[in-house]
């Protein structure tokens, strides 16, 4: 229970709160204000720069309703919830793994935590090369819409499962072993020992695990790109190449920065429900 | 104990073979005949040839986009891990109104596509005349990296037992001394993970290097393997080799590191 | 009071900026920078050609500023530097069917008013970079697609449908080469470019004024002989259907397809004795047509246009006048097989030790050529008709209700615009 404190000490803390916070907070708002201001902002409006002609009038949510009538957005939306869930599960599972493995004390453990780490230091176009070099000589992966998500998915889980690891295992390092110690004690296997002191105590790191992968996956563009292009058809297209189509390629900024208005709601109502399932007293001081 | 172990060697081994097979392809696609790596590239090539890794320095002058990289790799990681920890820290242990709103307000910045922040960034840096300079990319790699280093280490700080810095403050240390001098001590697995995190992030970043930068003088490693690229054609000898010689400084990187991120808590400050 | 940390941020931040920041431009002569392809041969001999440009020139500079040669990249690009009104690079390097693009977008500059010798380039040259009718950018280099064959396997290139399907299956019938005919049909602007070739060769085109007509007959026949060929006569392979332009380029260099359609670029490295199977061994012909067809090539290739917010049209355009000049298209021929873009240039003895085919049948198969639909929605339109015919190729669709269905959609895109039937903007 921490002593109680005088007005003062209140106010002087909230203080340096803001003093302490200050310089993040300031950078990301200088840089993402305008960007999303403006991403926001072009959303309501009507605004294809191959016809200026049609001028840039504001529309409301006009955008919005096209959108959610636009049957490739669905589509896209449906192989990026798809793409999101099976990736993160597999990295989530094999992430625990390996932070598992790597945080025991063996022989060879350096290079085992650095040949585990590679694949995510690689650039993510450069890894897809080589998983499409790799999966090119096989017949019917690359051009099948369905199986063509083997590869995709492999090659994520191939270059992602190190981040999880990495964050896990920095969450597993900060667990007391003496709880293990006492768990033992009481005559609990390893498995229990898992579920009931392990995983709760590992929640915060799983929680930003999973919000920053579902966040990531959901934005996959370079590693599809690469992979397939979107195809066949558009049978792997995720949102994010089909935003990149509606504005780099179609110049229809106002229906693109829709796009993104949504994929950023759909996101951020993820990040709110993981909080809350794992989350529960983040910001509150321990008692 | 001992099935533990055995699971444990099997389940590692397994994995590191499926990790380390691409990248064992890369390398030997790297020391291939241009013409070998086409439609089946050997598995070993013969002869192995290192033409790729020279032309990267004789023709490409490989080392200009090395140095790039590692300036903006560097130094976003500096004050991201110096910004992002301050930030943390209050948000952990800090009493003050806000605290949701801010932490929401942090990640929310990093949850829209890349692509949609592009173009209005762009013009954004233009008007600061930060176009092809090095600030020019450090700021925006410092706000979308910031969110992740601020959520890992709030989350860290929180594990800590709050005994530790009210010990100290008992002693007579100011809230701030105490978190320099007793609680970022203890918290350098975090930030070392924090620091390899957004190390890599910069390191790989290629759509905000690619558009936020017009010549060799700023252009970052991924920009430079892209450029690589003909219309048609992908030199793919000198791509894989630029790929393995851009992993090296991630891999020295993670490899001083990695020591610290599983070093433990000290037997002493967690009894405490 | 700031923290230490604080103020260390502040005073790093502000040092960088003092070093990293780009050098102030000095006055003197004027600068003019062009963006392109900078990438090796390439590169090379367009600065050579840009230095003797300045020696001719002193009150000029000009520089380079390079662009990823991957089309999507070098798009978005310019996209993002003339949305911002960027005033410079002044000259880009523009694709074939970006012209009509920017130029609605008011992005290019038109240089009619420059540009008096319009009649010495091919006519296609020309028609596919108008937009409603004035000229937004001057052809630098054409690309058609064309048909490689085997000379050791076939007396001559088949002019029919029928006929290359027939050599073919007799050519490939013991297993060697594995394959038969290979193209671009992974799902991107080159199955289009196929598409369209094919598409000719039947009597059809994709947009008839601002009719969509792709679907009709010819349409029809054109890509249920592309899917039939891959999946009922069995000369082309399934795995073309993830091919860009290399792939189909290895395979014919290594000997394992009997025939190739590609871009000119191809013959160039296939001829390198060091490095290819076929040197030697292959010859260049017009792409086959069916009946009520004519052979077509699809075009594509280079041109220069002025950035519409440049401060330096004038210079600009001499800069542009300049590389396109007959001496500078002979040396680009000579040194990198690139095909010129003006008809005068085949009359020329010396381009024929420079291409690796025969300039008068270069000279046939560009005049062969056709645009893809001149249109600023052109992308788009595009990439609707990708999709249906990638569908068709993977048998997700019947050809009939996959060209109905991206018809109906073509047209239905344009007619929202303005440029659908009826409507004057429409080229």
């Amino acid at each position: 229970m921490p002593p109680t404190e005088p007005r003062g000490a209140e106010a002087r803390e909230a203080r340096l709160a803001w003093w302490m916070t200050g310089p993040a907070v300031l950078t990301i708002l200088l840089v993402a204000l305008f960007p999303l201001g403006w991403t926001i902002w072009e959303s309501l409006h009507l605004h294809d720069l191959r016809m200026p002609w049609l001028g840039r009038p504001f529309v409301g949510l006009d955008n919005y309703v096209e959108v959610l009538q636009d049957r490739r957005f669905w589509d896209s939306m449906a192989h990026t919830v798809w793409f999101a869930v099976v990736s993160v599960s597999l990295e989530l599972v094999v992430g625990c793994a390996l932070a598992l493995a790597m945080n025991r004390t063996f022989r060879g453990r350096t290079l085992v935590r650095l040949s585990i780490l590679i694949p995510w230091a690689i650039p993510t176009v450069v890894a897809a090369l080589v998983w499409r070099f790799m999966f090119e000589g096989l017949e019917g992966w690359l051009a099948h819409d369905l199986k063509a998500w083997v590869p995709i998915i492999l090659a994520d889980a191939w270059k992602e499962t190190p981040f999880v690891a990495l964050l896990l295992l920095a969450g597993l390092q900060g667990i007391d072993p003496s709880l293990y110690e006492a768990a033992r004690i009481d005559g609990a296997s390893s498995w229990r020992q898992f579920r009931h002191v392990t995983l709760p105590l590992l929640a915060p790191a799983i929680m930003v695990a999973l919000i920053f992968r579902t966040m990531n996956a959901f934005r996959v563009f370079d590693l599809i790109y690469v992979l397939t292009g979107g195809g066949p058809g558009t049978a792997t297209e995720p949102i994010s190449l089909y935003t990149f189509n509606s504005l780099m390629q179609n110049l229809r900024f106002g229906y693109g920065s829709t796009l993104s208005v949504l994929v950023f709601l759909v996101t951020f109502g993820l990040a709110l429900g993981y909080i809350r399932l794992l989350g529960r007293g983040l910001t509150e001081t321990r008692a | 104990m001992r099935d533990q172990s055995r699971w444990a060697t099997l389940v590692i081994a397994a994995l590191v073979l499926a990790v380390a097979f691409p990248f064992y392809r890369a390398v030997a696609g790297s020391l291939t005949p241009e013409a070998q790596l086409f439609g089946g590239a050997p598995l070993w090539p013969d002869p192995p040839v290192l033409y790729h890794y020279r032309a990267l320095f004789t023709e490409r002058q490989f080392w200009l986009p090395i140095r790039n990289s590692l300036i903006v790799a560097g130094t976003t990681t500096l004050f991201c891990v110096t910004l992002g920890s301050l930030c943390a820290y209050a948000l952990a242990r800090l009493r003050f109104r806000g605290k949701t709103l801010l932490l929401g307000a942090i990640l929310a910045v990093s949850m829209f596509p890349q692509i949609a922040v592009v173009s209005p960034l762009f013009l954004l840096l233009r008007s600061l005349r930060l176009i092809n300079t090095y600030p020019g990319l450090v700021l925006p790699y410092l706000t979308f990296a910031m969110p992740l280093t601020v959520w890992l280490l709030v989350g860290y700080f929180r594990q800590l037992p709050a005994e530790l810095e009210e010990a100290a403050m008992v002693d007579g240390a100011s809230r701030f001394r105490a978190f320099r001098e007793v609680i970022v001590p203890l918290a350098l697995p975090g930030l070392a993970a924090t620091a390899i995190l957004t190390f890599v992030y910069s390191w790989n970043e290629f759509l905000f290097a690619l558009s936020f930068t017009l010549g060799p003088e700023r252009q970052t490693v991924p920009v430079a393997i892209a450029l690589f690229r003909g219309q048609y054609q992908v030199p793919w000898g000198q791509v894989l080799a630029a790929a393995i010689v851009a992993t090296a400084p991630v891999a020295l990187l993670v490899l001083a590191f990695q020591r610290r991120i599983v070093q433990g808590l000290t037997a002493g400050a967690v009894k405490g | 009071m700031i923290r230490r940390p604080g103020r260390w941020a502040v005073g790093g931040l502000g040092l960088l900026c003092a070093l990293g920041c780009g050098p102030e431009s000095t006055g003197g002569p004027t600068t003019v920078t062009v963006s392109g392809s900078v990438l090796g041969a390439e590169g090379q001999i367009l600065r050579r050609q840009l230095e003797r440009f300045d020696r001719e020139h002193a009150e000029i500079r000009v520089e380079m500023r390079p662009t990823p040669d991957a089309a999507d990249l070098r798009h978005q690009l310019y996209v993002q530097w003339l949305n911002a009104r960027a005033t410079d690079p002044d000259i880009l390097q523009v694709d074939a069917i970006w012209t009509p693009e920017f130029a609605a977008a008011g992005w290019i500059l038109p240089v009619d008013r420059y540009a008096s010798d319009t009649a010495d380039f091919f006519p296609v040259t020309i028609d596919a970079n108008r937009w409603q009718g004035r000229l937004f950018a001057m052809p630098w280099f054409v690309d058609v697609g064309m048909l490689y064959w085997r000379t050791d396997l076939f007396s001559e290139a088949p002019r029919t449908w029928d006929a290359l399907d027939r050599e073919v299956r007799g050519a490939i019938a013991d297993g060697t080469p594995r394959y038969g005919l290979v193209w671009q049909g992974a799902r991107y602007e080159g199955l289009v470019t196929v598409f369209v070739e094919y598409l000719g060769g039947f009597g059809g085109r994709i947009l008839d004024g601002g009719r969509v007509t792709v679907a009709e007959e010819p349409g029809v026949r054109a890509l249920t002989l592309m899917r039939d060929q891959i999946h009922r006569i069995g000369v082309v392979p399934g795995r073309v259907l993830t091919w860009h332009e290399e792939e189909p380029r290895f395979a014919f260099q290594n000997g394992e397809a009997a025939m190739m359609r590609n871009w000119p670029y191809a013959a160039g490295p296939m001829q390198d004795t060091a490095e290819s199977k076929v040197a030697g061994r292959f010859a260049v012909a017009p792409m086959p047509a069916g009946p009520g067809g004519h052979p077509t090539a699809a075009f594509g290739g280079a041109q220069l246009a002025i950035n519409a917010f440049s401060p330096e049209a004038e210079a600009a355009w001499l800069v542009i006048d300049y590389l396109t000049r007959p001496e500078q298209m002979l040396e680009r021929a000579q040194l990198v097989g690139q095909f010129p873009t003006r008809t005068a240039s085949y009359d020329d003895p010396a381009l024929a030790h420079a291409l690796e085919i025969p300039p008068a049948q270069a000279r046939e198969i560009i005049e062969a050529a056709v645009p893809r639909p001149v249109t600023p929605v052109y992308t788009q339109l595009s990439e609707i008709l990708q999709i249906q015919l990638h569908r068709a190729l993977s048998r997700q669709a019947e050809p009939r209700d996959a060209l109905a269905r991206a018809a109906a959609e073509m047209q239905e895109l344009l007619d929202r615009v303005g440029l659908g039937r009826g409507d004057v903007a429409a080229d």
